[in-house]
């Protein structure tokens, strides 16, 4: 009976899954929150626990967040009737702006933004990483077209008897060529839709372990369909002209030196 | 002998040999940058933290410096029970907040830190005098140069703005005494630091006698659990980082950047493996013949293959000591690329040389040019003399 | 005289998939010191087969080779490796000289492995290309030689560590007829500096210049002859 009346007259808060799984809280616990440590405050009841947003900005943030009424927050640390900002949503895009221009015009000590132009400022994190990504793709670019080159210039030096004996018959050089590029670019194909798949499956794998790492729903690796076409097509690209270079190479060589006449 | 017939194996096929070269050098340039990466982080942070010799931080409870605007009261008093601690050498209380540089209408924030000229460790006078006067202040280039000020010049300097009155508080006079570096800020941060006192009372009522921080300096660093738990009894409302702490906290919030780092590290060395055993394979395949002959001729199975991996090595070691030098270059630009971090001090390297991990790639690459060698090498000298022989005049 | 080489009931078979080929069944044969001996055959009667024995190139199925007293068949990789380097001389019908060295190094090359100091490889490697009339295209690579002068320097690598035994595969089978001419010519000067000479060939020939003919067949010796060379 006491606790039922204790319940009823107690506000309620909600709390993040870390929070609970790091202080063992459950909905229905009766917990005491307060500005200060070990100063006076508030007993409230856990009315839920919520999971953490997709939001890249509160990645690797080990701080714990609950969520009070408004009032009570602003009594307890002493804010008076303030707050940091408002959110607003609107009626479709164009609302939005016009919502904007209207506020900022009247506005008095406050300005206010679109979300995406906020987003876009305070995501300097994500900004750095992709740049960091960026550079490491071009960096791992760079080096497989010297693999590719290295070694379709193997494989076609290989053959450098059969095209000397193919050339010998009266094949003309364009044709080789265009032998080598052809299969340069088969290769090429096959081996870029090999790497999508194995892309793919990693990025599940990268997902599956830093969404567990950081308790979050963001995904951090994604194959779309552009990024498949771009790989393939540089792939396509580096590979004809890795043939090319390779091809190009044997076939000004006279069929007698490639003998070892 | 064989040195010679491993060198002229590689001279005989330039193209091929040139390209395996720089595809190797490319691998341990990605292979040196990633030991840099996952090594440099740490000791950059650890040589920062220690770069002034305090051991602790004490910040108020369940923050980390500077991360919120909570302060620790009784700030007087906080300091005088820690200095009053034998083990305890140095106490250095520090108040951080915004601060506004008024130019007529406008306005630029900075970053303020209130210190105590005699005990700081935040910055390094460059030019001119320590804000030892209540008046007076150090600032950094970028706020110089954003404020167009320099040393002598008086700014009227407020500690508060009303958004809705539009209108500042805390404003004081102060001169500019000194030029400073300072070691903890993000890239491009403006700052000044200004006596504790004076920024306590520009700050208001509400916040006097209230620091953000105490950095602590002890006597002996073996010391450093023995204070810990005294201070965490004796001031319960604070909480005590050590170096080991923040660096556990910074390795937290930068361990993607390790294991990326560890990834792509054995990926290089994956791909300088691949790269080596092919070229050494296709290469050994093609002088079967050679190979068999020499064999038959009394060169011995081990002779034949030391040639073979010593043409591996070879290229494996030109790669990594070219791929050194162009690893220092990139790590360089990717460096620039993530000390634009946001909340990490700008002093912080991503990436550090050290000889050791120079010297860790080389070594790895090595070892792979070897083992990469190793097989096809021993295939080719195990082969089985007549019938190869043999299979060799009829092809 | 004691035998330099001692082949007894030698027999060599190579499994297939159905059926092993039996290339020498139970061959017999005993060279003497300073002989220079022809094996002559149809094609597939197991004359390179027994040549490679003979060189302790490969080992028997049954049955024992003996060179110089010591059983070849015996030995371990390592060991008959070594014997091959100092006591076999082995020319091939295709040369197989190393493409990236010279006449000199080529013919360097095994002494190189026996551990000759550079001074006497140089020195000896001169004498010998000057023997097989070569003395001035020492520093030509093969690929910047005719065919029968490939060959000399094999016949010149072959000699380098002054073996017990010259053994040659068809050598002139790669060679036109002058040119075979004078690689005949150069064996003959070979043995009659001493060294024991066996050759493999279905070059008339070169079968006429040896003091001895050993006809196979089948993989057996069907006859054996001595010519007037």
């Amino acid at each position: 009976m006491v606790a039922l009346l204790l319940a009823l007259q107690l506000r309620t808060i909600t709390i993040d899954q870390r929070l609970a799984a790091d202080a063992h809280l459950r909905v229905g616990d009766t917990v005491m929150v307060s500005a200060t440590p070990g100063g006076g405050g508030d007993s409230v009841i856990i009315a839920a626990i919520v999971g953490r947003r997709a939001d890249p900005s509160e990645i690797a943030r080990s701080e714990y967040r609950a969520h009070l009424h408004l009032d009570q927050l602003q009594h307890l640390i002493g804010y008076g009737d303030r707050v940091d900002r408002f959110a607003i949503s609107t009626h479709g895009d164009s609302s939005a702006d016009t919502a904007v221009r209207a506020i900022n015009n009247a506005a008095f000590g406050f300005r206010a933004y679109r979300s995406r132009d906020i987003a876009v400022e305070t995501s300097e994190t994500f900004a750095v990483v992709s740049r960091f990504h960026r550079a490491i793709g071009v960096i791992t670019i760079v080096a497989s077209a010297v693999f590719l080159l290295c070694i379709l210039l193997l494989k076609v030096d290989e053959r450098r008897r059969d095209v000397a004996a193919l050339r010998l018959l009266g094949i003309s050089r364009r044709s080789v060529m265009l032998s080598v590029v052809l299969e340069a670019a088969f290769v090429s194909v096959i081996g870029s839709g090999v790497g999508v798949v194995i892309g793919w499956v990693t990025s599940l794998a990268v997902n599956w372990h830093y969404q567990a790492r950081y308790q979050t729903p963001l995904r951090f690796a994604l194959v779309t369909g552009d990024i498949v076409l771009f790989a393939v097509s540089l792939s396509l690209v580096l590979g004809i002209v890795a043939g090319a270079l390779a091809a190009r190479r044997l076939v000004r060589t006279h069929p007698l030196v490639l003998l070892g006449r | 002998m064989r040195l010679f017939l491993a060198f002229a194996s590689l001279r005989r096929h330039r193209a091929r040999t040139i390209l395996a070269v720089l595809g190797v050098a490319i691998a341990a340039a990605m292979l040196l940058d990633m030991v840099m990466l996952s090594t440099g982080m740490r000791e950059s942070f650890r040589e920062l933290l220690l770069s002034r010799g305090f051991q602790m931080r004490l910040t108020p409870r369940g923050t980390l410096p500077f991360d919120t605007e909570a302060s620790i009261a009784d700030a007087s008093r906080i300091t005088d029970s820690l200095r009053a601690r034998p083990e305890i050498d140095l106490v250095s209380p520090v108040l951080g907040a915004s601060a506004h540089v008024l130019r007529g209408d406008s306005s630029i924030t900075t970053f303020a830190l209130g210190v105590d000229p005699a005990s700081q460790g935040d910055y390094q006078l460059i030019e001119g005098h320590d804000a030892s006067d209540a008046s007076s202040i150090v600032a950094n280039d970028d706020f110089l140069r954003a404020t167009n000020a320099k040393i002598g010049d008086t700014l009227r300097i407020a500690s508060g703005y009303d958004p809705q009155l539009r209108s500042h508080s805390g404003e004081r006079a102060l001169v500019v005494a000194g030029r400073a570096r300072f070691l903890y800020l993000a890239s491009k941060q403006l700052a000044i630091a200004v006596p504790l006192r004076t920024l306590q009372q520009m700050t208001g009522a509400a916040r006097n006698d209230r620091v953000s921080l105490f950095m602590v300096r002890l006597r002996d660093v073996n010391k450093i659990a023995e204070v810990k738990n005294w201070m965490r009894t004796a001031l319960p409302t604070i909480d005590v980082i050590s170096t080991a702490d923040a660096m556990a906290r910074v390795d937290e919030r930068l361990s993607y950047f390790r294991q990326l780092s560890a990834i792509l590290g054995a990926v290089s060395l994956i791909v300088g493996f691949l790269l080596v055993t092919t070229l050494v394979t296709v290469s050994v395949n093609e002088r079967v013949g050679e190979i068999v002959v020499m064999r038959a001729i009394g060169v011995s199975r081990a002779h034949v293959v030391q040639q073979i991996v010593l043409e591996g090595t070879a290229m494996s070691v030109a790669g990594a000591v070219l791929g050194t030098g162009l690893g220092l270059v990139t790590a360089r630009y990717l460096d620039a690329i993530l000390s634009r971090f946001p909340g990490l001090p700008a002093a912080i390297d991503f990436f550090l040389f050290q000889p050791r991990a120079a010297w860790t790639a080389i070594g790895l690459l090595t070892a792979c040019g070897v083992l990469a060698g190793l097989y096809p090498a021993w295939r080719a000298a195990s082969l089985p003399l007549a019938s190869t022989l043999r299979e060799e005049a009829v092809a | 005289m004691t035998a330099l080489v001692r082949a007894r009931d030698v027999r060599r078979d190579y499994p297939l998939e159905r059926e092993a080929v039996h290339a020498l069944r139970g061959v017999s044969l005993e060279i003497e010191k300073g002989e220079y001996l022809a094996i002559v055959g149809p094609s597939g009667c197991g004359k390179s087969s027994l040549l490679n024995l003979l060189g302790a190139i490969d080992a028997p199925t049954s049955g024992t080779v003996e060179i110089e007293g010591r059983n070849v068949g015996s030995l371990g990789d390592r060991e008959v490796t070594e014997f091959r380097l100092r006591h076999i001389g082995f020319v091939f019908q295709r040369f197989y000289l190393l493409p990236i060295l010279t006449a000199r190094e080529n013919v360097e090359l095994p002494m190189a492995e026996a551990g000759v100091s550079a001074a006497d490889r140089r020195k000896r490697s001169t004498e010998l290309l000057r023997y097989v009339d070569l003395g001035e295209r020492v520093k030509h690579r093969p690929a910047q030689l005719s065919g029968g002068e490939q060959q000399r320097v094999a016949i010149a690598r072959a000699l380098a560590n002054r073996p017990s035994l010259l053994l040659a595969d068809e050598p002139t089978g790669e060679l036109d007829a002058k040119t075979g001419e004078e690689i005949i010519a150069l064996f003959g000067r070979l043995n009659a500096d001493g060294t024991t000479v066996v050759v493999v060939t279905h070059d008339e020939s070169l079968a006429r210049a040896a003091r001895r003919v050993v006809h196979m067949r089948d993989g057996q010796i069907v006859r054996d002859e001595v010519t007037d060379g």
